[in-house]
């Protein structure tokens, strides 16, 4: 009912949507750069890198989004991210970051209830590691992505 | 506060307006709350649901009661009841983390199917309202007592949104997309597959990208619509038609 077909242009302001092929990285921990990432389509693995190998944070899929951090405090990739199978993400740099808050108010409320979450999920992590020892400390600490998404999801990741 | 939701049957209702001496809701919504429980579906009222702003306290009060013992029934038959709120009840934003079963939130992030539903009112991106909020809240609530004297007066806004309405068609595609079509599209490039607003009082299901929908639930003041959701599935029905 109603339909009709409006075309849209693809560019807007300083977004850009971007495919990525299977595996190919999104961004690199330790890299300097300063977007963040929107998932269109597709997933996107989260993981970082530690003396016991690659640790997977997170899996995340459409809507989802990760990199924030870098565009929030200008620091390097805390962590790294990889396209699972073909991924399609919108790529926001820090200026088109402002102009999305500006005209799409939601999106804040959503950043900040990720990383909420985030800080609820290290305090948890923190506790059970310091409350318990060893086993613990491992559970806690050696990318347990499980216990991370459980907490996070669904939403953000710690790029 | 649930934001992140799955649903696979769900009902979409806006702009009730309950309380409101012109809304035919209180009258209509009866049935359409036997219609959800039948087909066991769960139940969102995309804001402006109840008159806060303008209605007086005793109609409001006397008209709400008949809606929450629909919803309340829906509630205790097992169905999820959501409520976004809108400009008209903003108020509720005070009970954001629970109200009697009632899960009151901002706006909802729904999946249904393989598809990412955001359902919103849509007052955030009404440039009047993003303008100037204060005058926007003191201009309607001015309204209230005059609605409540000349219902009619709301019937001459009605006629008029309606013709605008129709006379769009004639402009071209460009100017035909509204500001809430621009909304929509600054959504639908962050993964939704659909948007799906209330607030303007008139229906509207468009592709504003060839993956991407607007749909607009409409009003309950006049005869009603709504959106119905299953499994991923979008579609937007006029009650009794």
């Amino acid at each position: 009912m109603f339909k009709k077909l409006i075309t849209s242009s693809e560019a807007h302001g300083t977004e850009l949507a971007r495919t990525f092929a299977d595996a190919e990285l999104i961004c690199r921990e330790g890299e300097s750069s300063a977007e963040m990432f929107v998932i269109r389509r597709g997933s996107v693995r989260v993981f970082k890198a530690s003396a016991r190998g690659e640790l997977e944070l997170a899996v995340l899929t459409k809507g989802d989004f990760f990199g924030e951090m870098s565009v929030l405090e200008g620091l390097p990739r805390d962590a790294s991210a990889q396209a699972i199978g073909e991924a399609e993400v919108l790529v926001m740099t820090a200026g088109a970051l402002l102009v999305r808050l500006r005209r799409d108010p939601t999106f804040a409320f959503e950043l900040l209830r990720r990383l909420s979450g985030r800080v609820r999920s290290l305090n948890a992590r923190l506790v059970l590691a310091l409350g318990n020892g060893g086993d613990a400390h491992r559970a806690a600490f050696s990318g347990d992505a499980l216990l991370y998404q459980s907490e996070v999801k669904p939403g953000g990741s710690t790029v | 506060m649930i934001i992140d939701t799955t649903q696979e049957r769900l009902l979409v209702v806006s702009d009730l307006h309950v309380g409101n001496p012109y809304s035919s809701a209180t009258r209509t919504l009866g049935e359409f709350f036997e219609f959800a429980e039948r087909g066991r579906y769960n139940l969102c009222i995309n804001g402006d649901g109840f008159e806060i702003l303008q209605a007086r306290f005793a109609s409001l009060a006397a008209e709400s009661a008949t809606v929450l013992r629909g919803i309340r029934r829906l509630i205790e038959r097992g169905a999820t009841v959501l409520y976004v709120v809108g400009n008209h009840d903003i108020a509720l934003e005070n009970f954001l983390t629970a109200w009697s079963g009632i899960h009151i939130t901002p706006f909802l992030n729904v999946t249904s199917g393989n598809q990412r539903i955001r359902i919103e009112h849509g007052h955030l991106y009404d440039p009047s309202f993003v303008k100037s909020p204060r005058l926007y809240e003191w201009l309607t609530r001015a309204a209230g007592p005059l609605l409540h004297f000349y219902p009619d007066v709301y019937a001459l806004w009605d006629h008029y949104e309606t013709l605008r309405h129709r006379l769009r068609p004639q402009l071209s595609a460009d100017r035909q997309r509204s500001v809430y079509h621009e909304a929509a599209l600054m959504l639908l490039r962050r993964g939704f597959d659909a948007v799906v607003f209330g607030h303007t009082h008139h229906s509207e299901d468009i592709a504003l990208t060839p993956e991407g929908r607007y749909l607009n639930c409409g009003t309950w003041v006049r005869g009603g619509s709504f959106v119905e959701i299953d499994g991923g599935q979008m579609t937007l029905r006029r009650w009794g038609v």
